[in-house]
């Protein structure tokens, strides 16, 4: 039988995460997290009190930071932080040669 | 199931400190790592080298492997009688799993031991890579694909399973978005939420269309008459073809923009359409245009290098 189809959806520049939402989701602990905002690759969209909170985007950043962690077998964060911008930079530039080659 | 060499494949000896274990591993990822990789089977190299990290680089994985006995690399093995009592985490299903697979129930197993949560967890996200063509990121689209995931067999082990996944993919999303399907992701733990299923985007290269965001840019080549005394010429959109008007004087390089005209996002947002004008000559000309061409060159004053000039 046919699956249903499921709606997928813009992912809301608005809802937000917690640091520890964040945690859980991207496999990172929140000492990582918070050594990530301070390196300034992971941007906390609000201060909610005392906690950060960040955008649904940043899931992926976190993703990707955890994977990179992972796969290169890294144990320091401010490195990890370095790899993840210039891992971004290179993704912006792809995509910008695939704009230029279409 | 297959045996497979973990430490072969790290190339270490079995008495190998961590250090060294995670030295070697540093540096075949280095090698076969395919965002950086140009090997050829880089991909699965480093798959197999991050799946024999996985498990020695955590002690208790890398007893529970050490467990298993010394055997050949491929050849067909079962798990010792104790093991799984030992290591595993409840009814065995040796068959249709693989090692790395074992290796994964060992944590699941142990964490779900020791570790057990008292509290409500949300499931764990799922993510996938949708290819779309540049007409159904434009409109909009339904896409099946097919999602591998490791799930709880519902009687304490893990098992490898494919689910068929239709989604509906909304008008307007662009290369690199990542799109959210909530609530189809794994099952929430104790009760908790399940988790999403986020949705990485791939757009396929247009031949006329360059895409910026919600942005469209198409070259427009126009004729030198065309560019000089302005034109009215019919451009393709992604929604039809339209009229544009193009301004006399128009030069080479100059952008004329349709707004609205971009991609257009279900929530009304909607991006424009540049057309980038380029000025095409005719590579072959008859006596007459020739003719029509050099009274041209001798009326006119026009220099286009004046600005060279002096320097």
């Amino acid at each position: 039988m046919a699956p249903d189809a499921y709606d997928a959806i813009e992912i809301e520049e608005t809802a937000v995460v917690s640091v520890t939402e964040l945690s859980a989701r991207s496999g990172l602990s929140e000492v990582e997290l918070r050594v990530l905002v301070e390196c300034g690759a992971l941007h906390p969209s609000q201060l909610e009190g005392a906690t950060w909170v960040f955008s649904r985007r940043s899931l992926a950043v976190a993703r990707t930071a955890r994977r990179l962690r992972d796969d290169y077998a890294l144990d320091d964060v401010h490195s990890l932080a370095i790899l993840l911008r210039y891992v971004q930079r290179i993704e912006e530039l792809e995509a910008e040669l695939r704009r230029y080659r279409r | 199931m297959k045996y497979k060499d973990y430490y072969a494949i790290l190339g270490v000896g079995r008495t190998a400190g961590a250090d060294e274990i995670k030295s070697a591993y540093r540096k075949l990822a280095r090698k076969y790592h395919p965002d950086v990789s140009k090997e050829k089977d880089a991909e699965e190299k480093f798959k197999e080298v991050s799946e024999a990290y996985e498990t020695l680089k955590d002690a208790e994985k890398r007893a529970a492997y050490d467990e298993l006995g010394r055997h050949a690399s491929g050849e067909d093995f079962r798990p010792p009688p104790d093991w799984e009592r030992a290591y595993g985490s409840g009814q065995p299903a040796f068959d249709d799993i693989d090692l790395a697979d074992l290796f994964a129930s060992v944590a699941g197993g142990r964490r779900g031991r020791r570790h057990a949560p008292d509290g409500p967890l949300p499931g764990q996200d799922y993510e996938a890579r949708v290819a779309l063509s540049f007409e159904q990121a434009y409109h909009g689209a339904e896409v099946e694909f097919d999602l591998g995931v490791i799930e709880h067999d519902g009687e304490g082990g893990l098992r490898r399973a494919t689910h068929k996944v239709k989604t509906r993919i909304p008008k307007g999303v662009v290369d690199g978005q990542t799109l959210r399907v909530p609530g189809k992701g794994a099952p929430g733990i104790n009760g908790g939420p399940p988790g999403d299923l986020f949705l990485d985007i791939v757009v396929a290269a247009h031949p006329l269309y360059r895409t910026d965001g919600l942005d469209l840019h198409v070259d427009l080549p126009l004729a030198p008459w065309e560019a000089v005394l302005g034109a009215s010429v019919e451009i393709p959109t992604p929604g039809g073809r339209v009229a544009l008007k193009v301004p006399p004087g128009t030069r080479a390089g100059q952008t004329l923009r349709l707004g609205g005209r971009g991609m257009a996002r279900a929530d009304g947002k909607s991006g424009h359409l540049y057309a980038h004008a380029q000025i095409a000559v005719p590579t072959v000309v008859d006596e007459k245009q020739r003719a029509l061409y050099r009274e041209l060159a001798e009326h006119s004053a026009f220099d286009p290098r004046a600005h060279l000039e002096g320097n």
